[in-house]
């Protein structure tokens, strides 16, 4: 374990200083080079924080529709499975499967809750 | 971003632009970079002897980019628009120099292109208050422009072919090209649009030229309204709701995503201006369907940003940046086909 600050401190503090960086630019193209990178930052920060509750809410979420499956133990097999598991959603999708109105529902309810923990760590903002 | 492989870029932009004037020793002056892109750079210059100069742009892309095809069109295009007194700048020469760079020199129109400003500033809200009138009236006049008024073929869809169901069929193709990974929204998207756009009565206006890239971004505009429309290498055959809907997408409304219409009117004005200036209907079904497609092709935009950073063919942290905002546009994609799903149950 290591010891504080930790990563979510380091990039945050990282992330203040290019922002305040942006602001004091004089030249436009700088500024908002700055704050591309601080908002990256930010994004890299929300992900560590809460990328493996998403996932795993994600996960349930495609058994819904998917069925059941186990969840894998390890984090790099869990992202790698819902990947996997992603694309046999779209062949589904493309194959007409959640075309009735029923099916339909329980389809977008499960892409925006997905897309909106997405959007929780890109841009929480615009929520 | 692009780097000029030629060692003496401003030399470049003179010679370019000799050759543009068919003159190997006309004067050329004061060449500088205006902005710097992914697919070309901007340059200003000033051409001819003193007492009788002119300011003109030269527009660079790198070799390889092979890009030669668009830039004719857009070429053309521009010929077509100015010939009939449309603000866009007066197009001089397109070819392509000694090192293979296409590039294309046109007038350089007076105004600010900067978008934010457009939409903040207080010191254009008189151009803000009239903008939306002259828009529709350009953008009528555009559509007036049938694809035989231009002097090189364009993209048109498949005869009989709805131009929703062909636009779908191009970013399906785009989609298998660009992502990197599955993206259910996209593809479920597509789908359902696809569903509903059969649904629709045929259209009945004959096609036209269509602008293919009409944004807040790519207008020209001082205090007292619009000064010039750029960046035409979108052109091609189609409807008028792929440009009304364009200006419309979320990415390009910046800091007021309240105002559909680009940051600076609803979604309901803007219809309603053009179909003053047109004389035209705008079916709202067809529309709001062009809307979900104008998302999807934003979206399709930032995952092809994402490939060329990680496949190492643009490496940009700015690319990656954008490659991962994905998802925000797909929130606003389920928004709008939630809205689009209601409006039929009622």
């Amino acid at each position: 374990m290591q010891d504080r600050p930790d990563a979510t401190d380091l990039l945050e503090a990282v992330e203040d200083f290019l922002r305040t960086q942006s602001a004091a630019a004089s030249e436009r193209w700088m500024r908002f080079q700055l704050l591309v990178a601080a908002n990256t930052l930010g994004i890299v920060r929300r992900e560590l924080l809460h990328e493996d509750e998403f996932v795993r809410k994600e996960w349930s979420g495609l058994d819904r529709l998917l069925g059941a499956e186990p969840l894998p133990d390890a984090a790099g097999d869990l992202r790698a499975a819902a990947r996997r598991r992603n694309e046999l959603l779209c062949e589904r999708i493309r194959a007409g499967v959640f075309d009735a109105p029923e099916a339909e529902a329980a389809l977008v309810a499960h892409l925006l809750e997905t897309v909106t923990d997405q959007v929780r760590i890109t841009s929480p903002a615009a929520l | 971003m692009s780097q000029a492989p030629s060692s003496d870029p401003v030399g470049a932009i003179v010679a370019a632009v000799r050759q543009g004037v068919g003159d190997a020793e006309a004067p050329v002056s004061g060449a500088r970079l205006l902005a710097g892109g992914a697919m070309h750079d901007s340059w200003a210059a000033t051409l001819g002897p003193p007492g009788r100069q002119r300011d003109v742009v030269v527009r660079m892309s790198p070799p390889g980019r092979d890009d030669a095809t668009r830039a004719r069109m857009e070429f053309a295009a521009l010929e077509a628009m100015h010939s009939r007194g449309l603000l866009v700048p007066e197009p001089l020469y397109v070819g392509e120099n000694e090192i293979g760079q296409t590039f294309m020199v046109m007038t350089r129109v007076p105004g600010d292109s900067n978008p934010r400003q457009l939409l903040t500033n207080p010191a254009f809200a008189g151009a803000r208050a009239v903008l939306i009138g002259q828009l529709a009236e350009q953008l009528a006049r555009v559509h007036m422009v049938s694809p035989a008024d231009v002097s090189v073929p364009l993209r048109t869809p498949h005869e009989d072919e709805d131009c929703l169901l062909f636009d779908c069929d191009r970013q399906e193709e785009e989609y298998r090209a660009v992502a990197l990974n599955a993206y259910p929204t996209v593809v479920w998207a597509l789908r359902k649009v696809r569903r509903l756009a059969e649904q629709l009565p045929p259209r009945t206006r004959p096609l036209h030229v269509v602008y293919g890239d009409f944004r807040v971004g790519n207008l020209m505009y001082d205090e007292h309204g619009l000064t010039s429309m750029l960046d035409w290498e979108g052109v091609h055959v189609g409807e008028a709701e792929d440009d009304l809907t364009w200006f419309c997408t979320r990415v390009w409304r910046f800091n007021r995503p309240d105002l559909e219409a680009g940051g600076i009117a609803h979604r309901e004005e803007w219809i309603q201006a053009y179909e003053k200036a047109s004389g035209r209907t705008i079916d709202r079904r067809r529309f709001a369907l062009w809307e979900v497609l104008g998302n999807v092709r934003w979206a399709l935009v930032t995952m092809r940003q994402a490939k060329q950073h990680l496949d190492r063919t643009v490496p940009s942290h700015e690319l990656a940046a954008i490659g991962r905002r994905t998802a925000d546009t797909e929130l606003e994609i389920l928004r709008l086909l939630g809205q689009e799903e209601g409006s039929h149950a009622g």
